[in-house]
């Protein structure tokens, strides 16, 4: 693919960091059209970023990555842990922690008069069990199933809007298997 | 002989919209986009003439109205839609409402308005049903029919945010209604004016039977003014370009749109399913007593999102799993949910040459029937539907910045958060002049959230009006004397934290003047202590609650006498009050919407709201961006240090080595706290089979366990015994 060099991948790089000036931000907020080339050269900055080689297929968060690894396709963290199969929700791969009482909200609520009301909602944490980066953070009623924020239709992206078809494809691939862990979990008991 | 080309009838006209959309995927079937591709220069000096026009209309028109939404805060807009009702240009304000047009215009169509009352030219027609289209009763809708050579070629449309709906309580946005009965003044589709101008009848039923009736007539005349200037430049807009072109010009504009909206999905996003959740939370417990026993309960609303990005660049919304209708102010229909959250995809997507209803071919939703936003019940109560709805605005901006972040477009992200408020009032002068009004102050201007590449701008965005303006508060003081304004201003600590922080919300205290015989507020807010989202970005933490506080029986008269300093906001008031400074016989301090409260001279009304939530974890917060929040007081010290693990070494810098030591205890804790995800599953599941939960979340559970798809979810999760039933 031609190389568009209109919004440079230095200056991705930046943006990835969090460091490109808001000016340089502006000219790629009124890039019309935008260089076509974008998930290329992101995927290029975040291989140079990160410490391990498994192939890149799509970020999803700062931290984590779906990764194509020995013939599947896992989520994986920044730090290189790994958390299996993307179609399971990998927050059921996660350490947790949940803020119940109003003084544990109020560590990261410190306002008191804006903190959540306890007796319906709890706050969950979701921690890479390598790194401990905070991955998510649910408000929600106790008993809630955890979100699944965002399944990719990854053989779709890549070969009907990046033209350039994955080597695995498969209907497969496109589906929400986090249901199987708590079946398995109820199994073991 | 119908009124439209061809001699069809409107109804004929607006179905064949519908078959030739269906049958080719195109709207009104073009394949080929002739004028745009013979002469795109005349074709964009035409669609800039059409937009010209309904600017020049709302900038002539609004002068006429004396409403601060209006006048000053952009809550209006006029439109040009052609005869199937598509709106094809409009003037900036409230855009989201070209969404409802269409659905309003088919209402008529197939009410046979054609035949009785009949469409003549300089008949004026008014609408704020919910039922036949418009999102709900404060926002009006007043139209004009065009015809050129004996044919409807078109209508012109004013719209505009009313002061007072009429309601049991004050203002436009009631937090109580149970019915249609309760919500106020509600017009289904009327004829009200002939030959250019409004019917003297019509001035009667605002006076009548809204609470505001100087600034609902004048609004009134806005919007008819608006639409008959409007009209006659349409007119000689046709005479210039030729009924032909004009013609087949209106629909070329919504088709070419429409491929530009699928075309920039397509190029910026990933295809797939993205999930968004929120909650609401309803309080008619202890209000209402015998008479509305159905509605004398809380109710934890559950409004989940499922938004699919198909490959064909069109979006399908699934509401799979919303709370059901009830006896409420918080039902809504289809076009209130269209028009409002099309307000979370302008920004995303949708921004275009003009604002038009392109939108609607090529956004599909899934609104179960018997949902809050598909109710069932003919008379269900709707008159702040719209503030439920709102929360729906931020599926788009949440789920497409996920999903250009993805792509790699971080530029592109803008990340919301439910947490505007604003409030109703009305009262008895003492003179005996009764009035009403209402502040949408903090709802036209609220901070942005955090994205993966910088904190949130504070008081930046309007989630429902692309025109952000807070407005003059001398106009808004000139028109409420009652509210005086002693302080406003961004609260320290005050947002969503991460990695990247969304911008502070704004705290406002007013101080009570001479309220005369009589005066009451009402507040409508988004979070009821549930927060303002149920989930954050990237770890980053959602922004958490409005804070609303009614301070009755204050000495702040005393203070101001003797020139004493005053305090300014929510946080100060609390502190004040504590020291004893500050006096008050009793307070009342609400997480979101509140019940209609009585005010007396001198007492506080206090809000904060509009923060935004925060992304990515905060414990990779950089330690230059703390000392710029520390120097600017938007964080305190504290927060610094309890949230971010930042030590200040007393001079407003960052300790580096005693943070980085900080930071790996915190980071140990975490450690030592959380326990893995089998673990926790074990105990939220011990959760679900003791049905431990307070009332309102085990009867949110129950409803949204009547939907198959939330059902198979929970039981699945939690595999709960087959006969496990809420």
């Amino acid at each position: 693919m031609e190389r568009d060099d209109r919004f440079s991948k230095e200056n991705l790089k930046r943006l990835v960091e969090g460091t490109l000036h808001w000016e340089e931000v502006k000219k790629a907020i009124r890039l019309s059209p935008k260089d076509s080339d974008r998930f290329w050269k992101y995927l290029e900055v975040l291989q140079e970023k990160v410490p391990w080689d498994d192939k890149i297929l799509l970020r999803i968060s700062d931290h984590l990555y779906i990764v194509a690894k020995d013939g599947g396709r896992i989520t994986k963290c920044d730090c290189g842990h790994e958390f299996g199969d993307y179609r399971v929700n990998w927050k059921l791969g996660c350490q947790v922690y949940v803020r119940k009482t109003s003084e544990e909200i109020g560590e990261v609520v410190t306002i008191p008069e804006a903190r959540h009301n306890i007796e319906l909602v709890e706050m969950r944490e979701f921690y890479c069990p390598g790194c401990y980066a905070l991955l998510g953070v649910e408000v929600v009623p106790p008993g809630y199933p955890p979100v699944f924020e965002m399944i990719p239709d990854l053989d779709s992206f890549y070969r009907e809007w990046m033209g350039q078809p994955l080597p695995d494809e498969s209907p497969d691939w496109f589906q929400d298997k986090t249901l199987d862990k708590p079946a398995e979990w109820a199994k073991e008991g | 002989m119908g009124i439209c080309y061809q001699g069809k009838t409107l109804k004929e006209t607006v179905d064949e919209r519908e078959q030739l959309f269906a049958k080719t995927g195109h709207a009104y079937g073009l394949e080929k986009l002739d004028l745009v591709e013979e002469d795109p220069a005349t074709f964009m000096k035409f669609q800039m003439r059409l937009v010209a026009a309904c600017i020049n209309a709302r900038e002539t028109a609004k002068l006429i109205s004396a409403n601060p939404m209006s006048m000053v805060q952009g809550e209006l807009l006029f439109m040009l839609a052609n005869p199937e009702g598509d709106v094809i240009s409009a003037s900036y304000g409230l855009a989201g409402h070209i969404q409802c047009m269409p659905f309003i215009i088919k209402s008529i169509a197939d009410l046979g308005f054609e035949e009785d009352p009949e469409i003549n030219e300089g008949d004026i027609f008014h609408c704020n049903d919910p039922m036949y289209g418009p999102p709900h009763n404060a926002d009006n809708y007043t139209w004009l029919p065009i015809y050129y050579d004996e044919e409807l070629v078109g209508w012109t449309v004013g719209l505009n945010h009313i002061v007072d709906v009429g309601g049991i309580q004050p203002g436009g946005l009631g937090t109580i209604s149970t019915s249609v009965f309760t919500d106020g003044f509600t017009v289904p589709p009327t004829k009200t004016g002939a030959n250019f101008k409004q019917h003297k009848w019509w001035d009667l039923h605002w006076k009548r039977r809204t609470r505001t009736e100087m600034f609902n007539v004048l609004d009134d005349k806005m919007r008819s003014a608006g639409i008959v200037v409007l009209h006659d430049r349409i007119k000689e807009i046709i005479d210039e370009f030729g009924i032909d072109y004009y013609r087949r010009g209106l629909r070329e504009i919504i088709e070419r749109e429409r491929r530009v909206l699928v075309n920039r999905i397509k190029s910026l996003a990933v295809p797939g399913k993205y999930n968004y959740l929120h909650f609401d939370w309803v309080g008619y417990k202890g209000n209402l007593g015998r008479l509305w026993p159905a509605s004398n309960r809380n109710w934890m609303l559950h409004k989940p999102a499922e938004l699919n990005i198909r490959t064909d660049g069109t979006l399908l919304t699934d509401l799979e799993g919303l709370a059901s209708e009830g006896e409420f102010h918080c039902n809504a229909y289809e076009p209130a949910v269209r028009m409002l959250t099309s307000l979370g995809m302008w920004p995303m997507f949708a921004y275009t040459e003009t604002i038009n209803s392109s939108l609607l071919y090529m956004t599909d939703w899934n609104i179960p029937p018997g949902s809050m936003f598909n109710p069932q019940n003919p008379w269900a109560g709707t008159v702040m539907g719209l503030g439920l709805v709102a929360g729906y605005i931020f599926i788009f901006t949440n789920t497409l910045s996920y999903a250009y972040f993805a792509r790699g477009y971080l530029e592109e992200t803008f990340p919301q958060d439910a947490s505007g408020i604003g409030y109703g009032i009305s009262g008895v002068l003492g003179d005996g002049l009764q009035w009403a009004g209402g502040d949408m102050g903090l709802l036209t201007c609220v901070a942005e959230g955090a994205t993966p590449y910088h904190d949130g701008f504070p008081a930046a965005v309007c989630s429902p009006n692309p025109a952000s303006d807070m407005g003059e508060l001398e106009v808004t003081e000139f028109l409420m004397p009652t509210q005086v304004n002693i302080g406003r201003k961004l609260i320290q600590d005050y947002c969503g934290h991460g990695k990247f922080r969304g911008g502070q919300g704004i705290g406002v205290l007013q101080m009570v003047n001479q309220p005369g015989q009589f005066l009451q507020i009402a507040t409508f807010g988004d979070t009821h202590g549930l927060g303002a989202c149920a989930t954050g970005r990237s770890g980053g933490y959602p922004t958490s609650n409005n804070v609303v506080m009614y301070v009755h029986g204050t000495n702040m008269r005393a203070l101001l006498a003797e020139g004493k300093p005053y305090p300014t906001d929510f946080v100060e008031v609390q502190e004040w009050i504590k020291e004893g400074t500050l006096t008050a016989e009793s307070v009342e301090i609400y997480n979101g919407s509140t019940p209609t409260v009585q005010m007396q001279d001198g007492d506080l009304y206090v809000t904060c709201a509009g923060s935004r939530g925060g992304w990515g974890d905060v414990l990779e917060r950089r330690f230059d961006l703390i000392e710029e929040d520390l120097e600017y007081g938007w964080i305190s010290p504290e927060c610094a240090k309890t949230v971010y693990g930042a030590v200040t070494n007393g001079n407003g810098k960052i300790d580096t080595k005693a943070s980085d030591a900080l930071r790996e205890q915190m980071r140990n804790r975490r450690k030592e706290r959380s326990v893995d995800a089998k673990e926790w599953w074990k105990q939220e599941r011990q959760v679900v089979l003791d049905k431990n939960w307070h009332e309102d979340a085990r009867n949110m559970f129950a409803d949204a366990s009547k939907y198959e798809k939330f059902r198979k979810q929970f039981h699945g999760m939690w595999q709960v015994p087959e006969d496990y039933t809420l």
